[in-house]
């Protein structure tokens, strides 16, 4: 409509023509969204506008705050309470199997599970880690990493035998977990940890694999062993998996090697990063300025060197995603599952298992 | 708009659940509220301990002196009370020679009622089978305190199979037969009486293509209470089968139930609809005159069904897991009544039927809610008794459209081709027609 009137009217009515769009537009604002506007034009058009509006009340609404921190430092007043913002993890769903800290039932089915033993460092972690039955390029490359990282790891050929055959050759061995990789079009995709005597298989899809050589400034890894991280494994069954991953690693690490391995759980995805880490002793003189202002009282405590720690990732990266956790050893046909992710249990996007 | 996964759980009538964990503990589940109660861990007997893990229980379920049989992991069977938890008598495995193998687990456990009506609470019997195939009967008396030792009969040993594990084994309502099952072994039945093998059954034949299902029954139970010649049973190969002494060795009938082996079974108290529970945590009601299923029992369980249990009287079904929750299911609508989550994984699970609701009179003294509540209770069980008429009459006619449409079948078979597919169809149906008769009613 607008670009109708626009063409048939004179150049000189323009500026009154753009005054009255823009009212125009304010009105439609309020009253009908943009994607009701079928001209594809004009809709992205208005459509650009709000956002440019949009974006611009932000960085206002951005000014004004840091305005009001600054003032309320200068009078010595306490700064403005910062807003949290909400996302679907702090506004997730009630859920009674959250582990607490008080429950005693916990600890006692934790000293009775299968990875008990390895963790009281009764028993050394032993890994065996092998293929699906084809496996090439980024495959091999990530499975070299995955013996890098994991300590006491040793590789073998998959060849042609059935993976109960291999479980039944690690028990015999006295390994304690088994690891299988699976990949489909030369690329992983799927990771199975199998606890070996008896423990539970966790079937992991794998996905946003990069290898060391992909990654900036990679470092690479000594031979220490390291140590692990593992956030927010909260529920019974993150709790669960949370365990089996720590019974892959040895429970006395070096800290020398100042190597970490975090496993993060953060909406039921496991993030797996490989960090090298260090402590750097740094002038304050940037800081000072900034610390000033923080607090008044601490910035003359602080010496003139400060200890700053570094972070230089090396290993891979890539995400897990828990798709079932089986009780026992890898058995598809009789299999008993702990827990099998099925899709009517989707329902919100607010819910989490881990 | 973000969705909620608020199940409308409509709560639960008044009932009483015993369950029963890995680690040894027992839990006592109640709902005490007369409408929509919401079903709670009353009380926990027993400290955990992994060695303690139940693997077998059993319960005389009467008003006058119920006994609960719990068998362990470490092959000792607490005999309780399931009242409030106190042992009464200990049995450790003394007599057997292969306690040295941690295997030999107790898989079967069966408390005999019947016998007991005379002697009160003084002794009891019991038939405990273990994975090796040893089963036993023995009576145990008990000594007048509980911390005194039980005095032990003689046990009558004998056993079960030669080879294989034994997973499954179930004694009927009347208590004079007992079935044993399990891993290469095919069903037994056995007569308590003068312990003789009666019946065994026999693998179905090779497929088309010619390949042989190795025996392994993971589940079974029988069919009706007064009736032993009936029975069915899950494999491990995800098969429902039903079993008919009197009429041939191979299954009657057979149906395959999703992709994970059935791990657990039970019978309705009509006497033809099953329960299965599967090891990924799906359930479902069979009809199994028809081995048509009447459908699903869906509700986000996720972990392997170990037990599932009907209530005597209430309709209600309990399935528990490898989840660690305790789901009660309403059996019609097939509705999850409430969850209650245990915090380990449940073994089994009891109902105890003789539970009558007076704790709530007692400790909230106001008649005025209570008369309410009854009034309000009063029209909706006429109402229940009214949907049961429905249903009946509707599972009347469905039994009709189908004898229809089988026929049809059949005669379309005879006109054309004759294959062993349909030759299978018409045992099939010519079983059916056996299994409808002795029902009477509907």
């Amino acid at each position: 409509m607008g670009g109708k009137r626009k063409k048939s009217d004179g150049d000189e009515a323009e500026e009154a023509e753009s005054s009255m769009k823009k009212s125009r537009i304010k009105e439609k604002k309020e009253q009908l969204l943009p994607s009701m506007i079928k001209n594809k034009e004009k809709r992205s058009e208005v459509h650009a506008k709000l956002k440019r509006q949009k974006k611009l009340d932000k960085r206002a609404k951005a000014k004004a705050r840091d305005a009001a921190v600054k003032r309320a430092l200068d009078l010595g007043e306490e700064p403005p309470e910062k807003k949290v913002p909400r996302t679907i993890e702090n506004t997730r769903e009630f859920d009674e199997t959250v582990c607490r800290p008080d429950d005693e039932e916990l600890f006692a089915g934790n000293d009775a599970d299968e990875f008990s033993s390895i963790l009281n460092q009764q028993q050394t972690p032993k890994i065996l880690i092998t293929t699906c039955r084809f496996n090439s390029t980024r495959g091999p490359a990530f499975i070299s990493e995955l013996v890098s990282v994991i300590p006491n790891a040793h590789y073998f050929k998959r060849g042609t035998y059935d993976l109960k055959k291999i479980v039944e050759y690690a028990k015999n061995k006295d390994f304690t977990s088994v690891i299988v990789v699976h990949t489909n079009r030369r690329e992983p995709d799927a990771l199975l940890i199998i606890g070996v005597p008896s423990g539970p298989t966790a079937h992991f899809k794998l996905s946003k694999l990069v290898l060391r050589k992909d990654i900036k400034n990679h470092g690479t890894p000594t031979s220490h062993k390291p140590e692990l991280v593992l956030n927010n494994f909260t529920t019974r069954l993150g709790h669960r998996v949370g365990r089996l991953i720590q019974s892959l690693f040895p429970q006395d690490p070096e800290h020398k090697g100042r190597r970490v391995v975090t496993f993060h759980n953060q909406r039921d995805f496991i993030f797996f990063r490989h960090h090298r880490y260090i402590f750097e002793s740094k002038e304050v003189k940037k800081v000072e300025s900034k610390g000033k202002k923080d607090k008044d009282g601490k910035s003359e405590n602080v010496p003139e060197h400060k200890t700053v720690a570094r972070l230089q990732e090396c290993g891979p990266r890539f995400t897990l995603k828990l798709i079932t956790l089986q009780h026992g050893t890898f058995d598809t046909k009789g299999g008993e599952y702990e827990w099998v992710h099925k899709p009517e249990m989707d329902t919100s996007r607010r819910r989490f298992f881990l | 708009m973000p969705r909620t996964t608020t199940l409308e759980c409509s709560g639960c009538p008044p009932l009483r659940a015993l369950t029963f964990d890995a680690l040894g503990l027992i839990k006592v589940v109640e709902a005490r509220d007369v409408q929509r109660g919401v079903p709670q861990v009353v009380e926990r007997w027993g400290d955990p301990e992994s060695a303690k893990c139940v693997t077998a229980v059993s319960m005389i379920d009467r008003s006058s002196h119920p006994l609960l049989a719990v068998a362990r992991k470490n092959n000792r069977i607490d005999v309780l009370s399931p009242i409030n938890g106190d042992v009464q008598a200990t049995i450790s495995d003394a007599h057997d020679l292969n306690i040295i193998s941690e295997e030999n687990n107790i898989v079967g456990l069966h408390l005999f009622a019947k016998q007991n009506l005379e002697l009160a609470s003084r002794d009891c019997t019991l038939l405990s089978c273990t994975t090796k195939g040893n089963a036993s009967i023995r009576s145990v008396e008990f000594a007048d305190s509980s911390t005194g030792s039980s005095c032990i009969d003689s046990p009558k040993t004998w056993n079960v199979c030669s080879g294989g594990n034994i997973l499954c084994s179930k004694v009927d309502g009347n208590e004079n037969f007992a079935l044993f099952g399990g891993k290469g072994v095919e069903i037994n039945i056995w007569d308590l009486k003068n312990f003789t093998k009666i019946w065994n059954s026999k693998s179905p034949p090779k497929d088309s293509l010619g390949i042989f299902t190795p025996t392994w029954f993971t589940s079974a139970t029988f069919l009706m209470k007064d009736d032993h010649r009936k029975f069915v049973a899950g494999t491990n190969s995800h098969q429902v089968r039903l079993y008919d002494i009197s009429a041939q060795r191979r299954p009657v009938l057979s149906f395959d139930f999703r992709e994970t082996s059935i791990k657990a079974l039970a019978e309705d108290i009509d006497g033809y609809s099953i329960y299965v529970g599967n090891g990924s945590g799906d359930m479902a009601s069979f009809d199994i005159r028809t081995g048509k299923m009447l459908g699903c029992f869906s509700g986000k369980c996720s972990g392997s069904i170990r037990s599932i249990v009907r209530h005597p009287d209430l309709p209600v079904v309990a399935s528990s897991g490898l989840d660690s929750y305790l789901r009660l299911w309403d059996i019609k609508t097939r509705q999850l009544l409430s969850a209650v989550f245990l915090k380990q994984p449940v073994m089994h699970v009891l109902f105890d039927s003789n539970f009558i609701v007076n704790g709530p009179c007692k400790e909230q003294t106001q008649p005025e809610i209570m008369v309410s509540e009854e009034v309000e209770v009063s029209p909706l069980k006429r109402k229940k008794t009214s949907r049961n008429k429905e249903h009946m009459i509707d599972g009347s006619e469905r039994k009709k459209r189908s004898k229809q449409s089988k026929d049809r079948k059949n005669s379309e078979e005879n006109d054309g081709h004759e294959n062993i597919a349909s030759r299978d169809k018409k045992s099939k149906s010519a079983s059916k027609k056996k299994n409808k008769s002795p029902i009477p009613g509907l």
